[in-house]
């Protein structure tokens, strides 16, 4: 299933890493993972309206208070470079359906070398303690190390 | 309605809208999980499944654009990205034999 990424640090930077941010709802959110993606030079500008489509038609909130806005199928030819990115909402962000997002984690992926980071994280989610240490991180070092380090084995 | 023994499945395709994201948490979670068993997982757009998948999980909200490219596989819908028990159907049946059914 893909290849293993072989500079895995370079998808995920501490410049993509912003913590303590408010957003007014899930569009404002979502349009700030768009333009930390922008930022990082993951994407171009024609990504973004793809990730609102994408949480219209489905949800990508995954549960633990995290979200993973991502653009469609269609828009990855606007993807420059597989990247991700995390923001981090402390008062957190109404997801609808209920669910409150207080951190987010926007991709943009060509093909398969998000899948360690992703992999982590699920793994990291799954594991209460885990997740509000992520969720709660003090600094972009915090981040970068817990999503980079569970051992992709796939 | 369509079944598969357990010992027949060699490969669990995880699908959703665009193949980037939960599909891929998903399938990487499983894939652990199955290992042992030498099941392949992947993961992919819905509207690309492959013809060789013997068993296809998506969010429930995609089970009939699923189903739509399908044709008779067994197609299950999961709830939770995190856990949901229908991964844990799965690899019984793949570990302990059993039809699995849709």
């Amino acid at each position: 299933m893909g290849r293993l990424p072989t500079e895995r640090t370079a998808l995920l930077t501490p410049e993509g890493v912003r913590l303590g941010r408010t957003a007014s709802g899930r569009a404002d959110a979502i349009d700030q993972c768009g333009q930390a993606l922008l930022d990082v030079g993951a994407v171009s500008a024609e990504y973004l309206p793809a990730m609102h489509e994408r949480e219209e038609s489905v949800s990508t909130f995954i549960g633990e208070g995290v979200a993973i806005p991502h653009g469609t199928d269609a828009s990855r030819q606007y993807v420059k470079q597989t990247s991700l990115v995390v923001l981090q909402f402390p008062d957190g962000v109404d997801w609808g359906s209920g669910n409150v997002a207080k951190l987010c984690v926007g991709i943009a992926a060509h093909g398969s070398e998000q899948v360690g980071i992703l992999s982590s994280l699920a793994m990291i989610l799954m594991d209460p303690a885990k997740a509000a240490e992520l969720r709660e991180a003090p600094d972009a070092e915090t981040v970068i190390r817990l999503l980079q380090s569970i051992d992709e084995e796939n | 309605m369509s079944t598969i023994e357990g010992s027949a499945i060699k490969k669990v395709v995880i699908a959703c809208d665009a193949g980037m994201g939960s599909s891929v948490m998903v399938a990487s979670q499983l894939a652990k999980r199955l290992k042992p068993y030498k099941v392949s997982v992947s993961h992919t757009p819905v509207n690309d499944i492959p013809a060789d998948a013997d068993v296809v999980l998506c969010q429930s909200t995609l089970l009939a654009r699923a189903k739509k490219g399908s044709g008779d596989k067994v197609i299950l819908g999961f709830q939770s990205f995190l856990g949901d028990p229908v991964f844990d159907k799965v690899e019984a049946a793949i570990r302990d034999g059993g039809s699995l059914a849709d």
